[in-house]
């Protein structure tokens, strides 16, 4: 982009502000897109440590069927706790706040997000609402699932009040930051990177964004209307007031399922970028991926009864739901026959990212084929409120989202730290994950096709076996998610050094040091093609700087 | 990023060329605000859809029991609330030609059309809560979504007027120049989506 004579000054990408000194604008408020990023993902680590021990709460009750560990209510508290903190906390979080923060601007050859303060911003608001979210167990916590349905949830104690406004914060804050992520991927990329250039992951983002700021907003209604009618009796979806039950059930699955992308999408961009790289080998099918993603993200909008179908829906209402079901599958699949294709003759380097990368698919693959049982409405009146559910769930949610997560923290863990994580204590945490995850969820699909109920502290004495099997399993998941953190805080003190491109990957991010500086480049680079042709020589200009002793560039003066 | 070609009236700015990095970051600013529009277009939506939903579950409109909304005074309030749009359209035409005395007194004819038709919601409430004896948690799903939704947009009009205003003590603080304006663009839009929002609260509650 050449600088015209008549103009003053330069533009965005020449505009670089010092870095700021002192601890607290460094590190706690900081408007750095990197360290907002990894702020996202230690506070998610948290909440999932949190929400993971709930979940032990569950399978520790769960190994009698008689129960006995905690009482029934605690128990209620307990899962729809667990359920809520997974999402709002822990998955959305960490797949747009963390990733999406820390990478994409990266990738995109930005200096940073479009709107630096708006995103700190946003962060803080994750924490605070992470606290009020676990704070309603002082309060008497919500008791009716992650999915508040009324008329339960209008008789739940104040804390479920108090959901509501954590929830309310939280989505607040995930539809500031897709807004923050549409202007920034729309505007802000380096020059000659158009959007067909793009990283996929930063694909996938582009198409998570506008579910945040869409579904996310639906949701903040569904909220205030529950907030509402809680806190000042105004009816919506109390029956007995002229309100509807079934309201509350379209509002918050025209929100939910799109959300289920929200979870899904930024994992199957992280795929995306780390198949390539350990394979060896181009992508396979660019333009079918990043399209999908966004044929995912439309269609999403137009599924949500399929969670409906037992709640009294008029049956003409069932049939297209069940088949727009059914159709938003098939992009879903081109992405998982892309992946295989792309690994086909590769030369496979089997390391920690990669075997979560290559259990991504194999995992999600299974819960996307208990998802179409689920949508065609015979079976699912039989399956509707069972352990079936649980079991697809966990599978796209955990074996998906969660195992997409793992692959990318130790895809990017290098660029941001500046060190290797340790391999062996990887390859431990993936194969006992691997076993722990499948016996905790996999007998969950036979104990819901013989009709076990979900959400009951006591259940019938025939499901025990299984059920024990599948607590001890989570116990050995836990130990396995245990050995990851062990890994992170190991390999931050004595991880090999990374340098800037451990693993010869080809994005921007992986042109400049680990970790990046402030200002992420020296000069911004010009794009010329994709950045996935291993064979050729790297689509970049102007990057020639960036690993020598060339000067910082001069930080630009008040404006 | 398209920041290449700039019209030519900005030849004559102080040092005789564009200042690009305000030109991109309005850029930046416009395309979020616009976004945010959006979202709150949807979070307008999430409320008429549930006043919809409930409208058609019950058998008759309104429900038993509750009067008829006064539909003369309300399309007089909103003559006022259009009103309001025209001045404010023609403020921002008028900041862009320089001539900041009009300006001004279009802006201040806004703000106070936006009182006046707050006074008129204001009244509206009145009458309905003493005189109908219709609140907003005591008259079933007719109260709740009326009040909400009527409601929520009284506060984004609340809203509007205090950033109106904020506005005008900043351009008459020399806060904007002839070539950088976007609050005043920003505040435009948002008087306009305010207004729109009215056309279809308007009809869905007071037409059909
Ligand atoms: C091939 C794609 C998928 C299909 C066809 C599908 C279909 C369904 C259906 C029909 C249900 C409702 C089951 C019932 O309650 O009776 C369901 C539940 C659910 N799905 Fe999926 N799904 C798919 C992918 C996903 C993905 C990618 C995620 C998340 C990452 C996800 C998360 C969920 C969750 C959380 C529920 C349970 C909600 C609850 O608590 O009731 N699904 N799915
Ligand atoms: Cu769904």
């Amino acid at each position: 982009m050449a600088v015209a004579a008549t103009h003053v000054g330069g533009g965005i990408a020449d505009h670089v502000h010092p870095e700021p000194q002192g601890f607290i604008r460094r590190y706690v408020f900081s408007i750095d897109h990197k360290i907002i990023g990894i702020q996202y993902l230690i506070t998610g680590f948290i909440f999932l440590v949190l929400a993971g021990l709930l979940a032990e709460v569950i399978r520790t009750q769960l190994m009698n069927a008689n129960g006995g560990f905690v009482s029934n209510n605690t128990y209620n508290e307990v899962y729809s706790i667990h359920g809520s903190a997974m999402v709002w906390l822990v998955v959305i979080p960490l797949m747009t706040g963390a990733f999406g923060n820390f990478v994409m601007p990266l990738q995109l050859g930005a200096r940073d997000v479009a709107f630096p303060w708006l995103n700190m911003i946003s962060f803080w608001m994750f924490p605070v609402a992470g606290l009020m979210l676990f704070s309603s167990f002082l309060m008497g916590a919500p008791v009716a699932g992650w999915t508040e349905y009324p008329p339960m949830s209008l008789q739940g104690e104040a804390g479920t009040s108090m959901w509501c406004a954590a929830i309310f914060l939280v989505g607040i804050s995930s539809t500031l930051t897709g807004m923050n992520f549409m202007v920034t991927i729309l505007k802000m990329r380096a020059p000659g990177m158009t959007l067909t250039r793009m990283p996929l992951f930063v694909w996938a983002q582009l198409a998570t964004a506008p579910l945040s700021m869409v579904a996310t907003t639906a949701l903040a209604g569904a909220l205030a209307a529950l907030f509402m009618e809680r806190q000042f009796g105004v009816p919506f979806f109390d029956p007995t007031k002229g309100g509807s039950p079934l309201l509350w059930q379209h509002m918050f699955w025209f929100y939910s399922h799109p959300a289920v992308y929200i979870m899904i999408l930024p994992a199957f961009g992280m795929i995306s970028e780390i198949l390539p790289t350990f394979a060896r080998k181009p992508i396979f099918g660019y333009k079918m991926i990043a399209f999908s993603s966004v044929t995912i993200a439309l269609a999403g909008f137009m599924v949500w009864a399929h969670h409906m179908f037992t709640s009294g829906l008029a049956p003409f209402m069932q049939l297209p739901f069940m088949l727009l079901t059914f159709v938003i599958a098939v992009p879903t699949g081109i992405k998982i026959f892309s992946w295989i294709t792309t690994l086909w003759g590769g030369k496979i380097h089997f390391t920690s990212a990669m075997l979560f990368a290559i259990g991504f698919v194999v995992l999600f693959a299974l819960g996307g084929i208990t998802g179409i049982f689920l949508a065609s409405v015979p079976t699912d009146l039989h399956l509707h409120g069972t352990y079936f559910v649980v079991a697809h769930f966990h599978y796209v949610l955990v074996g998906g989202s969660l195992m997409g997560i793992f692959a990318g923290f130790y895809y990017w863990f290098p660029k941001m730290s500046g060190r290797m994580m340790n391999e062996t204590l990887g390859k431990w945490h993936f194969w006992l994950f691997v076993a722990g995850f499948n016996g905790t969820f996999l007998p969950m699909h036979w104990l819901g096709f013989e009709g076990m109920p979900r959400r009951v502290a006591v259940y019938d004495p025939q499901f025990q076996f299984w059920n024990r099997v599948e607590s001890v399993s989570s116990y050995v998941m836990t130990f396995a998610i245990l050995l990851f953190f062990v890994n992170i805080l190991v390999s931050l003190r004595r991880g090999k050094k990374a340098g800037p491109n451990p693993w010869k990957a080809r994005t921007l991010e992986w042109q400049i040091p680990s970790p990046p500086h402030y200002y992420n480049f020296k000069h911004v680079p010009t794009v010329y093609g994709l950045p996935y042709d291993f064979s050729e020589p790297l689509p970049y200009r102007g990057l020639d700087d960036e690993l020598t002793d060339a000067p910082a560039p001069v930080p630009a003066g008040a404006h | 990023m398209a920041v290449a070609s700039l019209p030519h009236q900005h030849a004559e700015h102080a040092e005789g060329g564009v200042d690009r990095f305000y030109e991109e970051t309005r850029d930046l600013r416009l395309t979020g605000f616009l976004f945010f529009l959006f979202s709150d277009v949807v979070l307008f939506s999430a409320f008429i859809f549930a006043y919809l939903y409930l409208r058609n579950s019950g058998q008759s409109w309104p429900p038993p029991g509750i009067a008829r909304l006064d539909v003369a005074f309300a399309a007089w309030n909103s003559v006022v609330l259009f009103g309001s749009g025209a001045t404010m359209h023609y403020a921002l035409e008028n900041w862009k030609h320089g001539n900041f005395n009009k300006y001004a007194g279009l802006l201040i004819a806004t703000i106070v059309l936006g009182i006046a038709f707050l006074g008129g919601q204001a009244y509206e409430y009145t009458h309905l809560y003493f005189v109908d004896k219709i609140s907003w948690a005591g008259s079933g799903i007719f109260g709740a979504s009326f009040f909400t939704l009527t409601g929520m947009h009284g506060f984004h009009v609340a809203v509007g007027i205090v950033y109106l205003t904020v506005l005008l003590l900043q351009s008459i603080h020399g806060v904007y120049t002839k070539d950088k304006y976007f609050g005043i663009t920003a505040g435009t839009l948002y008087w306009h989506f305010v207004d729109i929002i009215w056309v279809v609260l308007f009809s869905i509650f007071y037409l059909i």
